[in-house]
């Protein structure tokens, strides 16, 4: 049993995630199918990499320059609906990016009267801005109310508001602030489907590109490798904060944070919070509905039907997708924070990091072998993709759960004569309840919105809401590609509503003061 | 009651050690106080003693018996018969009152369990909590239950880390005096850490005074009240 809960989940991670990807430098190392080691890096791609990092760049500090002013306003003044625009803000984090794509593609030719404008990099760079800046807003939020408000008030005693904010309280935010930007841009370099729906070429949809349209398997794991090189890089450089992952987190004690008060520019916090809203959320929303119900036909009932079966095929998928990634995210945390077995974590945490297409051509080029076509042929390959880009998130948040029950509940159970598995299941299981729950609400809603890796590994005869959305909208009208899309917004926010009124039920059985 | 004996402990927490080539015996069914300032090691000693923590080097003796050895557990701490009661009391938070005391209990399928706690709480006066969790107590109550819990299993040992901190001084004699009294009757062996030397002198039948991992001085209430030791004197 022991050897069981240390060993098999550990060989499970390495078998199924971690082997694909030392297989793909092993592929690319031996120059198999005649590939040269560094036929790829030719002034072209490399120059399409500067690109790519540009455009990322620049999305990374944008976002996080938004998302800090947003945390600020929202962790560290007290005004009305503070709680709502929290919630509000967070949601474009939680949809599909590409929905967001298809809907500022209605915004922009609804508001100028054609969209060519938002076919480039500038689009790419707008889109991505809104979509990622919640990120930055929850981690510099987050690291914000963790600051006790002895700091500020000793600092307050010497200096002004202004200046204690910037010599005291910046320096404390300062690591929050490198990751954010760090994790945005690693984010907005690895995604695929906002440029590819612009038609803009970066390396991701170039890697998809080699592989999916040429066929030309070698240049494609070349340009992969060095991707994954350049995520690799960025990710040591803060890869100690970033394994520890204090943003995700469900806290079951109050803010020790100091909160002040917006004074006279009460009118000023409220707008500039509504119009990042009505860019970030209902813009988009809104252009979506209106492009669905202009045209002559009205589409919804054929988008309806061309959705339905793959509605319930993503929700099924997503479902047992989140029911795995808790399961391995708690046992991971669990030898982290108790056994102090850290590599677990890190799999998973390098899992994390690599761009969805990379991840999705490792796991083809490992399983396509005859032996292993009942993962390949079948959803299985799914799973262990969601697996790949999630288990990590879903890991931190149940980490951070089990650093928040003292050691000491467990050693009393320990002293009083309970076995460990008991003391697990009766002491440290019902206390993680809310990480639990929180781990697998995410993991549920980021599976159901998943197309990087969705799109390469999808086995035929499998039906997905976003990819049938993504693959239908080149040659459909748009009012139908339109259609398609708020009905799979509406999916997407009709499940998140329903486990946050779950959810609210269940922390207030569950969470323990 | 049993014998507790500490031979050449040596123990770190990475690069730092908090105890030095510790050796001490504690006399079976009295009560020891451990003293000493923050960070001198105590809590160390009790972890030790209860197989919460692996010596680096050196062995602890229960009975006779090696319990651990050179950064290995021989007896596991829920087989070493042990009741503690933790600085931070860890009341488990989503059981009530009656079900922290009665866990063990329940667990180990005993009889007469309400019997056995009721007869606990209503020696603490704290029956009418049974139904409460830990958040709806005052520290005092918690504290007892935390104390009952530690003795529903009639431990042999009975291991207290700072259990009277932060509560005022007249509820920290009526808990004293309960403890004594359930001490006078069951005769188990007690170390208890305290930073407070009244505290010492009231509760125990002996005294180690500690400092940066060692023990400065140890002996009964007189002699460490007839002391000349230099650290004793400014401490």
């Amino acid at each position: 049993m022991k050897f069981g809960f240390k060993y098999i989940p550990f060989l499970l991670l390495v078998l199924l995630l971690v082997l694909p990807l030392a297989l793909l430098f092993v592929q690319w190392l031996t120059g198999k199918e005649g590939m040269q080691l560094f036929s790829f890096i030719d002034r072209a791609y490399l120059l399409l990499m500067g690109k790519s990092l540009l455009i990322s760049g620049i999305v990374a500090l944008l976002a996080t320059i938004t998302g800090t002013v947003c945390a600020f306003l929202l962790y560290k003044f007290q005004f009305s609906f503070n709680k709502f625009y929290r919630v509000a803000l967070l949601l474009p984090l939680f949809i599909s990016p590409y929905i967001f794509a298809v809907a500022w593609k209605d915004g922009f030719f609804w508001l100028l009267g054609n969209s060519a404008t938002i076919y480039s990099e500038a689009g790419v760079i707008m889109v991505h801005t809104f979509v990622f800046f919640p990120l930055a807003m929850l981690i510099t939020g987050t690291t914000l109310s963790q600051i006790h408000s002895g700091y500020e008030e000793a600092g307050l005693m010497t200096v002004s508001f202004r200046r204690m904010m910037m010599k005291i309280v910046l320096p404390l935010i300062r690591p929050a602030l490198t990751i954010s930007f760090l994790l945005i841009l690693l984010f907005s370099l690895s995604d695929f489907s906002i440029p590819a729906f612009f038609g803009v070429r970066t390396f991701t949809t170039e890697i998809f590109t080699q592989f999916s349209a040429f066929y030309n398997f070698p240049l494609a794991i070349g340009q992969s490798v060095l991707l994954l090189l350049v995520c690799l890089l960025l990710m040591l450089s803060e890869a100690r904060y970033l394994s520890d992952a204090p943003f995700l987190s469900v806290s079951a004690k109050g803010s020790f944070s100091k909160k002040y008060q917006t004074g006279n520019r009460k009118v000023l916090v409220h707008g500039f919070i509504w119009i990042l809203l009505a860019s970030a959320l209902l813009i988009p929303v809104l252009m979506l509905t209106v492009q669905s119900f202009t045209g002559r036909t009205l589409f919804f009932a054929e988008a309806w039907e061309l959705i339905r079966p793959a509605a319930f095929q993503s929700v099924k998928l997503a479902f047992a997708g989140a029911c795995i990634i808790t399961f391995i995210g708690l046992w991971t945390a669990f030898v982290k924070e108790r056994k102090n077995q850290k590599l677990p974590d890190l799999l998973l945490l390098l899992t994390f990091i690599v761009p969805s297409t990379v991840l999705g051509i490792a796991l083809i080029r490992y399983y396509n072998h005859p032996a292993l076509n009942f993962i390949y042929g079948t959803s299985l390959i799914l799973l262990i993709a969601y697996l790949g880009k999630f288990g990590f998130i879903a890991s931190r948040i149940i980490g951070n759960g089990i650093k928040q029950i003292p050691v000491s509940f467990e050693e009393a159970a320990s002293v009083a004569g309970i076995p460990s598995k008991k003391v697990f299941l009766k002491i440290s299981l019902p206390l993680l309840v809310p990480s639990l729950f929180t781990a697998f609400v995410l993991s549920f809603i980021l599976c159901l919105g998943e197309l990087g890796a969705t799109m390469m590994v999808y086995p035929p005869g499998t039906e997905l809401m976003t990819v049938k959305t993504f693959t239908i909208s080149a040659n459909a009208p748009e009012a139908l590609t339109s259609s398609m899309t708020l009905i799979n917004l509406g999916v997407t926010v009709f499940f998140i509503l329903l486990l946050f009124v779950f959810g609210k039920w269940m922390f207030k059985k569950f969470q323990y003061v | 009651m049993y014998k507790i004996t500490l031979e050449n402990i040596t123990h770190s927490y990475g690069d730092k050690e908090v105890l030095q080539n510790f050796s001490f015996s504690f006399q079976q069914g009295k009560i020891t106080c451990l003293l000493g300032p923050s960070g001198c090691g105590k809590t160390t000693v009790l972890r030790l003693v209860a197989g919460l923590e692996k010596p680096s080097a050196g062995m602890v003796k229960i009975n006779g018996s090696v319990v651990s050895k050179n950064g290995e557990i021989l007896l596991p701490p829920h087989q070493r018969k042990i009741g503690f009661v933790f600085q931070d009391l860890a009341l488990w938070p989503h059981f009530t009152v009656f079900d922290n005391i009665a866990f063990a209990l329940k667990e180990k399928k005993e009889d007469n369990i309400k019997d056995k706690v009721t007869e606990l709480l209503d020696l603490f006066g704290i029956s009418n909590k049974a139904p409460k969790y830990p958040h709806q107590l005052s520290g005092g109550q918690k504290q007892m239950v935390a104390i009952a819990r530690s003795l529903i299993m009639k431990p042999e040992i009975l291991l207290m880390d700072e259990p009277m901190a932060n509560i005022d001084i007249q509820l920290k004699e009526n808990i004293l005096n309960h403890l004594l009294k359930i001490h006078q009757q069951q005769k188990f062996t007690m170390l208890y850490v305290t930073h407070d030397h009244r505290e010492a002198l009231k509760t125990g039948d002996e005294i180690i005074i500690m400092n940066t991992g060692k023990i400065e001085t140890a002996g009964t209430k007189e002699e460490i009240r007839n002391s000349t030791n230099s650290f004793l004197q400014f401490y």
